[in-house]
């Protein structure tokens, strides 16, 4: 491991790609134009070449066989480094993952290898208007037509929406079974006809998340991920993956967990460093973000999880998305007057980074499942507190 | 930094040796009834905690100890916390740790065999206020980079009572020929160790407080359903949780650190003190709270480990303290 920490970090000081000379998004749910696409593409496309990207994932399918916990290695000195993002973040993170688990021969054989070097673009059609949090109780229809299935349906929120070729569909196959059990999970075309894609504007101004509307748009019947009516078990592994419950990433989610670092660096170069009031908040920051990278070690060491095994897994995605919000929003109090600026403003510190990544955090703290059910989980899966209803 | 944890099957024995003793012996009615009584403890229980090798926990082999690490002894505060243990165990150990740490060869080879013995009673004393001393033979005071020991059999010593809040943990104002005691700052390892120790501890008393104010809230009804299903009593109890599991992982990092001769120990170390000062308080009062008036009567449980977070706070240095001291150290910072 200690040979590939070295050889990630000496390939990274070779091949940094540096400032595109735009401005580029935080993370790939703000990616909104073709410059920004691009570029980002060529970056995963190269990391993937030097066998970075997919580093467990089996060889048959594109992956590299490597031994587990390559992929830690290879994300901690990425974000060390300070290296972009990687483009693909649905297919790496959640479609990958659950395709690798739940796929046919096949569909590992089309899909995996043209995923990991960001050749084929992929987004995620959970969400619908009003069934947000609720996620059950999705509308979108999926009917049998022969080899094929009819789709008609409205989702919203689909990060790379504009981008991808690939979406993995939650739709009701059933629509006479109980909330649950009739949802089917497919792994849908996008680029074919009755698919309209819209983009929704964000505070920030930037784009990135799409309406997706589809119109009795057909799709082949091996779409199909898992059984008819399994759609609600692949769905909740999918959540895992996203929630940093489960492990499976090939890629590019090692990032976080050493921001309290740039904003202490933030209160130096403001000459707020000698107030014992903020002295005394980037401690307790620190304190905060070591807890949360030492909850990723302990949740990998079994005997200290046996009183209470859920927990932590469930707990990450919670605790990393308000750390890195309360974060941001310190560093634009610590910013004063500046605070109220924005980009290209010549007056904005690090160009508004951090008022932008203050707004962009709530995406954090909703998408995935709100910090509010994330809670109500956890009081009923890790103390096993009774039903919210 | 990237903490790393380290945990064995032998821990896990130790933990399961450790839980199991502790709720036999000392169930929750019993330790009322001890920090009801004169003493405090019981000296049949001291002689217990001998014969179970706990005395010596930390104690090299070579004096007659079991030479266990930071994490065996994370593992056992954080047990005795849970169960509010009234007896010296806590400042005993850091007097057998101070005696490891700063003690000279001479100190550690008459003290150390007797302390795992439990034959003599010494107890770390770093203030004129001690823990333990009324029934200590021993004080064992950081002096110019050393330790100094004191004897009760020396002559001179007068132990008075304190009049605690935390009646599971008795303390007493030490004088020596009338004088307060005094003492010099611990070395910089005692006084990480001594954090390491009390924040195990206090991680313990934490968790307890989640579990009995969860089994509480699960069966407590109000408007026809039990309050823990009510988001307003839900979510401040995942609160709890959230710290309590991020306090458990800072002490196994802290404790690992020790155990590996990692330069991160001390800071792993105060980043769990301060945040057991802040997580037990905030577990304590909640456990109060959401008991509702019953929570703020004698018969409930809570307000006995709301003391015990309230008085552990202040020792090896609270929050604010040790923030202050990790604020010095901040990546990306120049220190003041």
């Amino acid at each position: 491991m200690e040979t590939l920490r070295a050889d990630v970090r000496a390939w990274i000081a070779e091949n940094h790609p540096g400032e595109p000379g735009f401005k580029l998004p935080q993370s790939a749910l703000e990616v909104a134009d073709d410059r920004q696409f691009d570029w980002l593409r060529d970056w995963q496309r190269k990391l993937y070449d030097a066998g970075y990207v997919g580093a467990e994932w089996p060889r048959e399918y594109g992956g590299r066989g490597r031994e587990r916990g390559a992929q830690r290695v290879i994300d901690q000195e990425l974000a060390r480094a300070r290296a972009p993002f990687l483009l693909n973040l649905v297919g790496l993170s959640w479609a990958g993952p659950v395709i690798l688990r739940y796929g046919t021969e096949a569909q590992k054989r089309r899909l995996i290898a043209p995923l990991l070097r960001a050749d084929e673009i992929w987004c995620q059609g959970f969400s619908e208007p009003g069934a947000g949090s609720d996620l059950a109780s999705l509308r979108a229809k999926a009917v049998r037509a022969g080899d094929a299935f009819q789709i008609d349906g409205h989702k919203v929120w689909t990060t790379l929406g504009r981008y991808a070729d690939w979406c993995i569909l939650l739709a009701r196959t059933d629509p006479d079974a109980v909330k649950h059990a009739g949802i089917s999970y497919f792994l849908a075309p996008m680029k074919i006809p009755g698919v309209e894609v819209l983009p929704l504007v964000k505070m920030t101004g930037e784009g990135g998340f799409n309406q997706v509307i589809w119109t009795d748009a057909r799709i082949p019947a091996d779409a199909l991920l898992g059984r008819e009516g399994q759609g609600w078990e692949i769905a909740t592994a999918t959540l895992q993956f996203e929630r940093g419950a489960a492990e499976g990433s090939a890629g590019g989610s090692g990032g976080g967990g050493e921001q309290v670092g740039r904003v202490a660096a933030l209160a130096r170069a403001l000459a707020r460093d000698a107030d014992p009031v903020v002295r005394d908040r980037l401690a307790d920051f620190w304190i905060r973000e070591t807890a949360l990278r030492a909850n990723a070690q302990r949740a990998r060491v079994a005997g200290l999880l046996s009183d209470r095994p859920e927990a932590l897994p469930l707990m990450q995605k919670l605790t990393a998305s308000e750390l890195t919000q309360a974060l941001a929003d310190f560093a634009c109090e610590l910013e004063g007057d500046a605070a109220g600026l924005w980009i290209d403003d010549p007056g904005a510190i690090e160009n508004a980074d951090w008022q932008r990544s203050y707004m962009n955090s709530f995406a954090m703290t909703i998408a995935g499942g709100t910090s509010e059910i994330l809670r109500n989980i956890l009081g009923e899966r890790a103390l096993g507190l009774p039903k919210t209803r | 930094m990237n903490p790393q944890i380290r945990y064995s099957e032998e821990q896990a024995l130790l933990r399961g040796e450790a839980r199991r003793w502790l709720d036999e012996r000392f169930p929750i009615a019993r330790v009322r009834e001890l920090a009801e009584s004169e003493a405090g403890e019981d000296p049949l229980d001291w002689k217990q905690l001998a014969g179970l090798g706990w005395l010596g926990l930390v104690v090299p082999e070579s004096f007659g100890g079991a030479q266990l690490g930071a994490t065996d002894l994370a593992v056992l505060m954080e047990e005795t916390g849970r169960r509010l243990l009234p007896s010296p165990l806590l400042p005993s150990t850091l007097a057998a740790l101070a005696l490891v740490t700063d003690g000279s060869d001479a100190q550690r080879k008459r003290f150390l065999p007797a302390i795992a013995a439990g034959e003599i009673r010494a107890v770390y004393a770093g203030s004129a206020s001690v823990w333990g001393a009324s029934s200590a033979d021993a004080l064992i005071v950081p002096r110019g980079g050393g330790l100094e020991i004191v004897e009760r059999s020396s002559g001179g010593l007068e132990t008075a009572p304190e009049i605690v809040l935390d009646r599971t943990r008795r303390s007493a104002r030490v004088t020596r020929n009338g004088v307060a005691l005094g003492a010099d700052a611990p070395s910089d390892r005692l006084a990480a160790m001594a954090c390491l120790a009390l924040a195990a501890e206090m991680a313990g008393g934490a968790d307890a407080l989640l579990a009995l104010t969860c089994a509480y809230a699960a069966t407590r009804e109000q408007f026809g359903k039990p309050i823990g299903s009510f988001q307003a009593v839900k979510h401040p109890l995942v609160n709890v949780l959230i710290g309590v599991e991020s306090l458990r992982s800072l002490v196994y990092a802290a404790a690992t650190a020790f155990d590996a001769n990692s330069p991160d120990a001390e800071t792993l170390a105060r980043m769990a003190k301060a945040l057991a000062c802040d997580v037990y308080v905030f577990a304590a009062s909640r456990a109060v709270q959401l008991h509702g008036g019953y929570g703020f009567t004698l018969d409930c449980d809570a307000h006995l480990y709301l003391k015990r977070a309230q008085a552990s706070r202040p020792a090896f240095g609270d929050a604010m303290a040790q923030r202050r001291w990790l604020a010095d150290r901040l990546p990306g910072a120049a220190p003041l």
